[in-house]
């Protein structure tokens, strides 16, 4: 019986191996980037990798997710190692699709290929014969949580219930026979010093879909007649300028949003504007407040003008919440990998300030959520280039093989006292059915 | 038999002879500014020279008005001839109280010389026996809208209904014998500095004190626990200028509001901020729609940050319409005065004068003399031209008025027949009643 260390020397041989296959796939969805939901050649592509990789997998999750799940030598747990598909949208990144204005400028085009790269390390028959469990190889659509008009029309066709990946995966079932859940993402040499970066927690929010209905008028003959939307729009977001002071500075809130339509000609009084936003906190009641103070500044644009607004707000994500005994398993792997110099511990409450659907996982199983530093430039940026495709694919693949065979390895003892100890904030239906009572439609009219 | 002319010429002769004494009395008020209703030393300078001038008067009318009335020859029409009692506060006037910021920067103080003008002209001799009428000389408190908050109390304690002093003075009954009115304004200018201008038409208005509601508490410490009524006031503000593409050019609204109160200190969350503000239009209804769009905007502000707001809407002033048939006398005698070249016709003036109130119940006119110079209600608004500011003025009324009560009045009674008034005393008080709305949202 080969012991664990003799595990991860092979997993980590035959990850090493494919390095330059699995950095070519990095490459390859970095340069085909698709926003969320729509990453059908994203999801072909790995789907086609999966298959060479042999793994059999379904497809479609979630309109574009994958998943296939390997059995190891006995059985005991499921472990899903999880990537992401979907690309942000930034203008004038250098490798931004100039036609949709996508661009992988959040770097998870490295993530299917580290899930790739696990894949290869723990496919190997010596590792798998010797692990006791499952491992659910999975990509998701959709983790950034943009687009908001097309995601609520493809909710209000029935195409999607949650409108984000994981959570949309945890709605469907996808994650059912899944016991715990790891993923790493990468970051820049602007916010980690380290190599890897473990710890921390994420703002959770929930997402504002916000139509401003005004009446159309000649702007130049007769704005008397019109109602303008725009205005109303700006005098809202004055007004929830004001609201910051209110905020508590432990709470992380975030208030901001972007314009989507702001009217149709410029000659015409804008009679429909929309905005896009969010509302982000630490903790539930800290964004239920927030969302509060939004709503009424909303309102408040709207009734200025006579006009009224349609408030949609959908459900977003939880905080994150990392599992320490997951956690010390991946850190002493990454440290083993690159040096204790290059790995950090952050504390639990360290807030980054975003958020991620792996939040929502975290609050119904153990999951862990680590940095790896490949990159340079402001996450969500122009400048936003993963430059160290090693770290940014092959170390963290190895790191994760490694912590799934401590995982799973010897009768998956650690895995099931994790299991045995940890406790989920939420049950699925719990998770469910906050979620949807998180989901509001308002219609406001202005007299 | 004498002429028109010779007693238009006895009466100018009375206001020159009596010309150090008048512009004397013009100075005096520039020196003692009081804001409306509070006109207590100036009023008694007018009651002061009224005795000097026999004439008998009522005093204490709407707080600090006086009337003093001449009986003509004859009975005939009544006419009034007005100057207005108060002064502005304008910080940093040259002529500023330094205790109270009340200044003449309106020129008000020349209005008394000239009311008190065409009253030494009329006393002049042989003049009055020739008239058939009578001319109700009236000092008139607060024209200018302003100390809101004061006067709202004023009127609270039962003590005002309305804010301005003509409104006062027409719901006391003090013009109900009147059938005509006449006053002159100064005015400023450059190009046409020492010219009379007239006619034209003013903005009406409503006025509004403004109460935001919010709760205190340490703004450092603890600005989550509070509500921030200043905060509400500045989202109020920015709704207000949102909202200016959807008023019509020919309406001419203004809204223009001032911070009364913004807090009590600096290290607290501001809870109860003050606002005034007028909403002027060129018609009845378009100022009163503006008002309804200004108090959603108020609204608004307090919706934003979870407070509330008391909106209280005062009537204010109507539009002024001057009469062509007296316009057209007054025309000529301030040609005959300063020559056809110095003498012209205005349009629509934005500003607002409760003179408008009296232009719709009678055929009025206000002309102004363009004896200052600087901008008006400004620091550098200084009358310049006393000659003109006081005596000129005085004399084109006090000729105007001969016109109109010379001769058995024949001009007053057919002006007085073609007049068709707008609005009734009754219908112009309910008009004004219906304006008064007082209302707290909590939304």
């Amino acid at each position: 019986m080969p012991t664990s260390q003799e595990l991860k020397s092979i997993a980590r041989a035959a990850i090493e191996d494919r390095a330059e296959w699995l950095i070519d796939a990095a490459r390859t969805i970095l340069d085909n980037p698709e926003p969320g939901f729509t990453e059908v050649k994203t999801s072909r592509f790995v789907s086609e990798k999966m298959s060479e990789l042999r793994i059999a997998h379904q497809s479609g999750i979630a309109l574009t997710g994958l998943k296939g799940v390997v059995q190891g030598g006995k059985p005991g747990p499921t472990v899903a190692v999880i990537g992401e598909l979907d690309s942000l949208r930034v203008l004038e990144h250098p490798h931004t699709d100039p036609e949709t204005g996508a661009a992988h400028a959040c770097g998870h085009h490295c993530q299917t290929p580290m899930m790739l790269g696990a894949a290869v390390g723990l496919l190997v028959p010596d590792v798998l014969e010797s692990l006791a469990g499952n491992i659910a190889f999975i990509a998701v659509p959709a983790e950034e949580f943009i687009d908001v008009e097309y995601r609520w029309g493809l909710h209000r066709e029935g195409k999607l219930g949650l409108m984000a990946g994981k959570q949309e995966f945890i709605r469907l079932g996808a994650f059912d026979d899944v016991d715990m859940a790891m993923m790493v993402h990468t970051a820049s040499t602007s916010q980690e010093t380290a190599k890897f970066a473990v710890g921390g927690t994420s703002n959770g929010h929930v997402v504002k879909y916000v139509k401003f209905i005004g009446k159309a008028s000649h702007a130049g003959g007769s704005p008397h007649l019109g109602v303008n939307a725009l205005q109303a729009a700006m005098v809202a977001l004055n007004a929830l300028n004001t609201q910051r002071e209110t905020l508590r500075n432990e709470h992380n809130v975030r208030l901001h949003g972007i314009i989507t339509r702001g009217g149709a000609a410029v000659n015409s009084i804008p009679a429909d504007v929309r905005y896009e936003g969010r509302v982000r906190g630490r903790t539930a009641e800290a964004i239920a407040d927030a969302n509060e103070k939004m709503d009424r500044c909303l309102r408040a644009g709207a009734l200025t003008m006579g006009g009224s607004v349609e408030i949609v707000t959908l459900p977003g994500y939880l905080p994150m919440k990392n599992d320490p005994a997951m956690m010390d398993l991946f850190k002493s792997n990454a440290t083993e990998l690159v040096g204790e110099d290059e790995v950090v511990e952050h504390p639990r409450d360290l807030n980054r300030g975003g958020s991620t659907d792996m939040g929502d996982l975290s609050q119904v199983m153990p999951v862990i959520h680590p940095y790896t530093t490949a990159a340079v430039g402001s996450g969500h940026s122009t400048d936003y280039v993963v430059t160290d495709y090693d770290q940014g694919v092959v170390n963290p693949a190895i790191s994760m093989a490694m912590t799934v065979i401590d995982l799973l390895h010897d009768d998956a003892q650690t895995a099931k006292r994790i299991l045995e100890s940890s406790r989920p904030t939420m049950t699925k239906s719990q998770y469910l059915s906050f979620q949807n009572s998180r989901l509001t439609e308002e219609l406001y009219e202005g007299v | 038999m004498m002429t028109t002319a010779d007693l238009k010429a006895k009466a100018c002769a009375e206001i020159d002879r009596l010309g150090v004494e008048l512009i004397g009395i013009a100075k005096t008020i520039l020196d003692n500014p009081e804001p409306g209703f509070r006109e207590f030393k100036t009023a008694r300078t007018v009651a002061e020279a009224f005795q000097r001038f026999d004439i008998p008067y009522k005093d204490g009318i709407g707080i600090t008005g006086l009337r003093g009335d001449l009986q003509g020859g004859t009975e005939g029409p009544t006419i009034a001839v007005m100057g207005e009692l108060d002064s502005l506060k304008v910080l940093g006037h040259p002529h500023a109280d330094p205790e109270t910021t009340a200044a003449h920067a309106c020129g008000h103080h020349c209005q008394i010389g000239m009311m008190l003008g065409v009253a030494v002209a009329l006393q002049a001799e042989g003049v009055l026996n020739h008239l058939s009428g009578r001319v109700a000389l009236m000092a008139v408190p607060a024209e200018e809208y302003i100390e809101v908050e004061y006067r709202d109390g004023l009127r609270r304690e039962g003590k005002l209904e309305f804010i301005g002093g003509k409104p006062e003075f027409i719901r006391l009954g003090v013009l109900d014998d009147v059938d005509l009115a006449m006053m002159t304004h100064t005015s400023s200018g450059d190009g046409d500095a020492g010219s009379i201008a007239f006619g034209g038409t003013n903005n009406g208005m409503v006025a509004k004190s403004i109460r935001f509601l919010g709760r205190a508490s340490h703004a450092g410490g603890a600005p989550h626990m509070g509500i921030n009524a200043l905060n509400a006031a500045m989202i109020a503000m920015s709704a207000i200028h949102a909202q200016r593409e959807t008023y019509q050019d020919p309406d001419t609204v203004r809204v223009h509001p001032i911070i009364t109160q913004g807090g009590v200190a600096v290290s607290s969350v501001p809870a109860d901020v003050r606002m005034e503000t007028y909403v002027r239009g060129s018609r009845i209804e378009a100022f009163m729609d503006a008002s309804n769009k200004v108090d959603r905007a108020l609204r608004a502000g307090a919706m934003a940050v979870g407070g509330s707001v008391e909106i209280t809407t005062l009537p204010g002033y109507l539009p002024i319409s001057s009469d062509e048939g007296m316009l057209e006398l007054y025309g000529q005698n301030a040609a005959s005065l300063l020559g056809k070249t110095n003498v012209h016709r205005l349009g629509h003036r934005t500003g607002s004068t409760d003179m408008g109130d009296v232009s719709q119940l009678m055929p009025v006119i206000h002309p102004y003399v363009v004896a200052a110079t600087g901008n008006g209600h400004g620091i550098d608004y200084v009358v310049q031209d006393y000659e003109l500011g006081v005596l000129t003025g005085a004399k084109a009324m006090a000729m105007t008025v001969i016109d109109l009560l010379h001769d058995g009045a024949k001009h007053a009674r057919r002006i007085v027949n073609e007049y068709d008034p707008p609005l009734t005393k009754e219908s112009y008080l309910s008009l004004m009643r219906s304006m008064l709305k007082e209302t707290t949202h909590t939304e």
